[in-house]
């Protein structure tokens, strides 16, 4: 199936989305460009899964804090897999966690892990989770051997240990060893738009979700982004998933919106994303992805535990906002010019400075696609304090 | 010095011969090799195409370097070009290892691969169920080597045929030390090993707080190694017995080098440090960038380390000597050997400097 109609249907849209031309101008001086035209081929499907996003349960979050769950920089597996677990029966209203992984696996299934390394090691999709998540999907009754842990790069992957950490029987894949590795990729599947001139407009989605996997289990970080506002539950799968997304923002433009949401939607992806898991244990406020800096890393104790892509990241969103606030950094809408710096240094730095005029729209545009509710209001935000 | 060291030690190489990881199993990391000056110019720069997450290693006129492409490339130190490549089926992640003719190296295909050093003509292989990134180490006629299928294998070195495998419970990436009569190794699931070097029966195991991908190195009956639970340690290398552990900021993958009872450790936290091997002392620690995962070399004095670039720093301080840019790899030590620094690099490039 070829989706240029929609796709066409979508750009049109994009103004809607952003609330019109006019409000992408800030002042005399800064003017942000629109998104152009995003072209969508994908996968032939007879039905949309009722499994993919927004999934089982739209709309409903639940968020579990333990402060005992970080401790010294170091998550504690133990107590992740408590919060797991009750995050698990609360969500689905299962007595069992078992009978609540039940709802989203089955034992033929191939189940794909889709973490967030980018980060690491100073925050990234902490191998204890990890390995909570893939204890739970055993006990579902999926062989060692269904289940991927996956990433786009296996060079990050490489950074957070991950290979050594998970449990022998288990395929630990990097997408791509480097930046133009394309090997990893379906040649069918692509998002194509021009954003800046480049050379290759074409982002192609990976094999493994494309061919390999049934199911994927969505586990992100709680996390700020220079281009996108924040990096949650859309950004990890769907940039997760593409090749060549890095050239939808250019210094200090940004169209993350809407192309987070635009490959978020497009298929299989859509209906193999089951469940998000957000590691929340470590909170970045100010430099992310990539940041190392402590300074801006705090030790939240929290997950997140959600079918609905959306809703999360919007909780994320006002918790970061917030966090922000707190420590008197600009909010993530920001779009005083003098906030934005070409200085990698400075922004890794200075929480008041930014490389882009960041996109965090880019989840409204999301539940404009169906993809889920982005409306805090609206949103059932079920809060559990377990220590 | 351990009698099971001291018997080790006295194998160790010439300087142009770095048979593996850290130059040799005594894992001293070019120790007797006189320091090198700030390196000036690149006599030589390779791409050999794929990324290189591995150390290179070093055999006279030779350096063998494998690449994420499946290749084991062999490259004359002179000119930089290549005298053979070898094509494995997946990517190859291990470092290389020499014994006698051969250069052994792990593959993600599950195997451990043995070339002949002059042709690169395939000359065994030895099957795991399982990813093989550690680097086979070779005592006594037998190639020691984890797989990711959890188990550690003893093949002979000369034929590949397998002598006796131990389950160990986690993913083995943690290049094994082999003594003369114990073999000590890191498992993913946290523990310390130390297994029978005859039969691969254990004789004993130690439980650390998370994951060890660091290769122990053994000084004076003292195992050293870091974990991902962000400590250095060290065990008494007879009973498993904690001896003492240092705590550092972050995870550690990368592997201990060891000279004149200091051991030299990298943190992800971007620490190299200087321990003493005795005590756990710290003599210094200095920020050699972001993240350290590679594992230094020593060398007379000065003590070299990978991150973003290749970084000489004085032993005794752990002040800063110089800095070169080339040599992007996160993951590999360097080769040092008669004044030229070898590295490669996450592009797949190949440098002398000197």
């Amino acid at each position: 199936m070829d989706r240029r109609t929609f796709v066409k249907r979508t750009c049109v849209g994009a103004a809607l989305f952003l609330g019109g031309m006019d409000a992408l101008a800030y002042d005399d001086e800064v003017k942000i460009p629109p998104p152009p035209p995003i072209d969508v081929r994908e996968a032939p499907l007879a039905k949309r899964s009722p499994l993919g996003m927004p999934g089982l349960y739209p709309g409903r979050v639940v968020e579990l804090s333990d402060h005992r769950s970080i401790a010294g920089n170091r998550v504690s597996q133990p107590i992740v897999r408590q919060m797991l677990e009750r995050g698990m029966r609360e969500l689905t209203g299962e007595s069992s966690a078992r009978a609540a992984w039940a709802k989203f696996v089955e034992p033929k299934d191939v189940v794909g892990i889709k973490i967030n390394p980018s980060g690491a090691p100073a925050c990234c999709s902490s191998p204890e989770l990890v390995r909570e998540i893939i204890n739970a999907v055993q006990s579902a009754g999926v062989p060692a051997r269904n289940i991927v842990v996956y990433d786009r790069f296996g060079y990050e992957m490489d950074m957070g240990g991950y290979q050594v950490l998970m449990p022998p029987g288990i395929r630990v894949l990097g997408v791509q060893d480097d930046r133009l590795d394309a090997s990893g990729y379906d040649a069918e599947i692509y998002c194509q738009a021009d954003f800046f001139g480049e050379w290759e407009t074409r982002s192609y989605m990976a094999s493994v979700v494309a061919r390999q996997v049934d199911k994927i289990i969505n586990v992100p970080t709680l996390k700020d982004h220079s281009a996108s506002g924040v990096t949650g539950c859309l950004k990890n799968v769907g940039y997760g998933t593409f090749n060549n997304v890095a050239r939808s923002h250019r210094a200090p433009f940004s169209f993350t919106n809407p192309l987070i949401g635009v490959m978020c939607s497009v298929e299989p992806l859509r209906s193999k994303t089951v469940l998000n898991i957000m590691d929340g244990t470590r909170m970045v406020w100010h430099g992310g992805p990539l940041t190392q800096n402590q300074s801006f890393i705090y030790q939240a104790g929290i997950l997140l535990v959600s079918t609905d892509p959306v809703a999360t990241d919007t909780i994320e969103l006002d918790l970061i906002e917030k966090k922000r606030q707190t420590e008197g950094a600009p909010s993530v809408w920001e779009r005083n010019p003098k906030s934005i710096t070409s200085n990698n240094g400075e922004f890794y730095q200075d929480a008041n400075k930014n490389l882009f005029y960041r996109q965090p729209g880019h989840i409204a545009v999301a539940g404009k696609l169906g993809l889920g509710e982005s409306d805090l209001k609206k949103i059932d935000h079920r809060q559990l304090l377990m220590g | 010095m351990s009698k099971e060291t001291a018997a080790f030690a006295a194998t160790s190489p010439a300087e142009t011969e770095w048979v593996t990881l850290l130059q040799d199993n005594t894992r001293a990391g070019g120790q007797g090799a006189p320091p090198i000056a700030p390196p000036s110019r690149a006599r030589w720069q390779a791409r050999i195409g794929g990324s290189i997450r591995s150390a290179p290693v070093l055999h006279g006129s030779t350096l063998y370097a494998a690449s994420l492409l499946g290749k084991l490339h062999a490259i004359d130190v002179e000119t930089g070009r290549e005298k053979w490549n070898f094509a494995a089926p997946k990517q190859i992640y291990s470092t290389p290892s020499r014994f006698q003719e051969k250069v052994l190296f792990g593959c993600d295909d599950g195997k451990v691969y043995a070339v002949h050093q002059d042709s690169g003509t395939k000359l065994w292989e030895a099957s795991t169920g399982g990813e093989v990134w550690a680097s086979p180490v070779v005592r006594q006629g037998t190639a020691y080597f984890g797989s990711a299928d959890g188990h550690l294998y003893a093949a002979d070195a000369r034929t590949g045929k397998l002598r006796w495998k131990q389950a160990l419970g986690g993913r083995v990436y943690s290049t094994a030390y082999a003594a003369e009569r114990s073999i000590y190794v890191g498992c993913g699931d946290g523990h310390a090993h130390s297994l029978n070097a005859a039969t691969g029966k254990m004789q004993w195991s130690v439980l650390t707080g998370n994951g060890i991908d660091s290769s122990p190195a053994l000084v004076g009956g003292t195992l050293l190694f870091g974990s991902e639970d962000f400590f250095v340690y060290a065990l008494d290398a007879n009973s498993g017995a904690v001896l003492w552990k240092y705590e550092t900021g972050l995870g550690i993958s990368s592997s201990p080098a060891v000279a004149d009872d200091v051991a030299y450790i990298g943190s992800k936290d971007g620490f190299l440090y200087a321990l003493a091997v005795k005590t756990g002392e710290l003599k210094w620690k200095t920020r050699a960038g972001e993240v350290i995962t590679a594992p230094p070399v020593f060398s007379e004095g000065v003590v070299y380390v990978q991150s973003w670039g290749t970084l000489a720093l004085d032993a005794a301080t752990g002040k800063l000597l110089w800095r070169a840019g080339p040599g992007g790899s996160v993951q590999g030590a360097p080769v040092i050997a008669e004044g030229v620094v070898y590295v490669a690099g996450n592009g797949g490039e190949v440098y002398a400097l000197e």
